[in-house]
């Protein structure tokens, strides 16, 4: 079996959110319950991406309490105000500063009945881990529940409303000219193949990805979004492909349509590169797309080096591999072992 | 035509009523409720809806019920029975193994089957294991590793 290796890399950057002057708002309600625990009321749906725990951990974050302390209703027309689809990897970008932003305003609640409670000015307080602390010495003066149960007992607010608005300016429309999206998320990904150069069988043997998180909120929903997109990448590459004959599906099952299995998928190596976005929420900007986006080339330029021939048609089956590397051949063009 | 049948699942039999080209996924999500597994694709490619048949992982979309009858059928929710959580279970959460979750109990059951017969699996004979259960979300990575955890930990266990 002549087998041949080769590395290839591939990187882009992609516009996070929807760009072009179209509509991207995130809306969030957040309620704080007399014993202190609290619900977030976010419109941005969860399919798997991880927002939900984003949302608890801006939440938490923001308001200085513990997560568990937190209950996400997410994505219910009847319940949740609404934050646009989860699309364009806007969710955690977009969404998580509406969840900032209510959060927000319910911490200052809270720090002005703490201040009344304690006779003591709000600028000399701040909130961490359910306690409402002295600034400077993180002493802890009175726990978050006890404020909000007087909140509650003197019929004050403890609820608030966050509201992010994400749209951009349009490009011109002359020149196409201008900065169409509210930020840019960047990656680059190495892979290495081996080519069977009789067979034409392709197995990409390793993946490395250094994906532009601006700052991971959740380290392995990050890795996650990583591993999950660099493995789309790889089946849009090597296996996946929708047939269509005069509008019906020819691949209209998962026999056809071939999705990576664990089998196919080697070793993602993961590398988050932080560099914080004031736009996005504590710096986070979107991940899912962006992993995806490099693979396909990375493994092309991969084969390009392991066998001399540029392939332009995906998915890269063993087949045009073969016949690639016969008319090549038959060119004189291949260099043989 | 409807009939009788007497199912053995998860150590308990219960009597249901279904036609005889019923799948055993369709009888044990319908008429027993069981919804833990999942139907992805009702085709035997997704492995969304493995469960064990005498100890073995069989896709339940493609079993017909009455083949199913005299054997011993354990399902996801069998796992956590206890309300314990399996430590397969455990680690797919603790790892990160799981996104969207549709591919998960499937995948667990697969793991599970393999950890009773081989409680050393390296990690190809754990991608092995798993590769009739396809995922869209993770990369399969973290579940690997989850896998892998999960039998260090019987491992701990036992000795
Ligand atoms: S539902 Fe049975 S394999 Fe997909
Ligand atoms: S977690 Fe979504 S399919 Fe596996």
């Amino acid at each position: 079996m002549a087998t041949r290796k080769g590395l290839g890399i591939g990187s882009m950057y992609y516009g996070i959110g929807y760009g072009f002057s179209r509509a991207d708002i995130g809306s969030a309600e957040i309620e704080m319950a007399e014993d202190g625990t609290t619900t977030v009321y976010s419109g941005a749906c969860d399919m798997g991406q991880g927002v939900m725990t984003v949302v608890t951990q801006v939440a938490a974050e923001e308001l200085g309490i513990e997560p568990d302390q937190i209950r996400v209703v997410a994505a219910d027309t009847g319940s949740t105000p609404d934050a646009g689809p989860t699309s364009g990897s806007r969710a955690t970008f977009v969404q998580g500063v509406a969840v900032q932003n209510a959060a927000q305003e319910l911490r200052g609640q809270i720090l002005d009945m703490a201040s009344r409670m304690l006779e003591c000015p709000k600028e000399n307080l701040h909130v961490r881990r359910g306690e409402v602390c002295e600034t400077g010495t993180d002493r802890p003066l009175v726990s978050v529940g006890k404020v909000a149960h007087q909140l509650h007992f003197h019929g004050r607010r403890a609820a608030a409303w966050g509201w992010h608005d994400n749209t951009t300016q349009d490009v011109d429309p002359e020149t196409s000219q201008g900065d169409a999206y509210a930020t840019y998320g960047w990656a680059t990904q190495l892979a290495e193949v081996e080519v069977d150069t009789e067979t034409g069988r392709i197995r990409l043997t390793k993946l490395v990805s250094a994906t532009d998180a601006g700052k991971a909120i959740n380290p392995v929903a990050v890795e996650g979004q990583i591993e999950g997109g660099a493995t789309m990448g790889l089946g849009y590459a090597l296996y996946e492909q929708h047939i269509l004959e005069n509008g019906v599906p020819r691949t209209a099952s998962l026999a056809f349509y071939l999705v990576p299995t664990s089998m196919d998928v080697p070793d993602i190596e993961c590398e988050i590169v932080e560099v914080p976005d004031p736009r996005g929420p504590f710096g986070a900007k979107g991940v899912a797309e962006p992993a995806t986006i490099p693979t396909t080339p990375a493994i092309l330029n991969a084969i390009y080096d392991a066998i001399g021939i540029r392939i332009t048609e995906t998915p890269i089956t063993p087949e045009r591999v073969f016949f690639a590397i016969q008319e090549a051949r038959a060119r004189g063009e291949f260099e043989e072992d | 035509m409807r009939q009788r049948y007497a199912l053995r699942v998860n150590g308990e039999t219960r009597e249901t009523e279904a036609e005889p080209h019923e799948s055993l996924l369709d009888v044990l999500r319908e008429n027993l409720r069981l919804t833990g597994s999942k139907k992805g694709c009702n085709e035997a490619e997704c492995g969304s809806c493995t469960v064990l048949l005498n100890g073995r992982p069989v896709v339940s979309c493609l079993v017909l019920v009455p083949d199913a009858v005299g054997r011993d059928i354990v399902t996801i929710e069998a796992l956590a029975g206890d309300g314990t959580p399996h430590p397969v279970q455990r680690q797919m959460v603790e790892q990160g193994g799981v996104q969207c979750g549709y591919c998960t109990p499937g995948m667990i059951m697969s793991a599970y089957a393999l950890l009773q017969e081989n409680p050393h699996p390296t990690d190809e004979e754990i991608r092995f294991a798993i590769s009739g259960n396809i995922c869209r979300c993770t990369g399969y990575g973290k579940i690997v590793k989850a896998v892998r955890a999960a039998a260090e930990e019987v491992g701990r266990a036992a000795s």
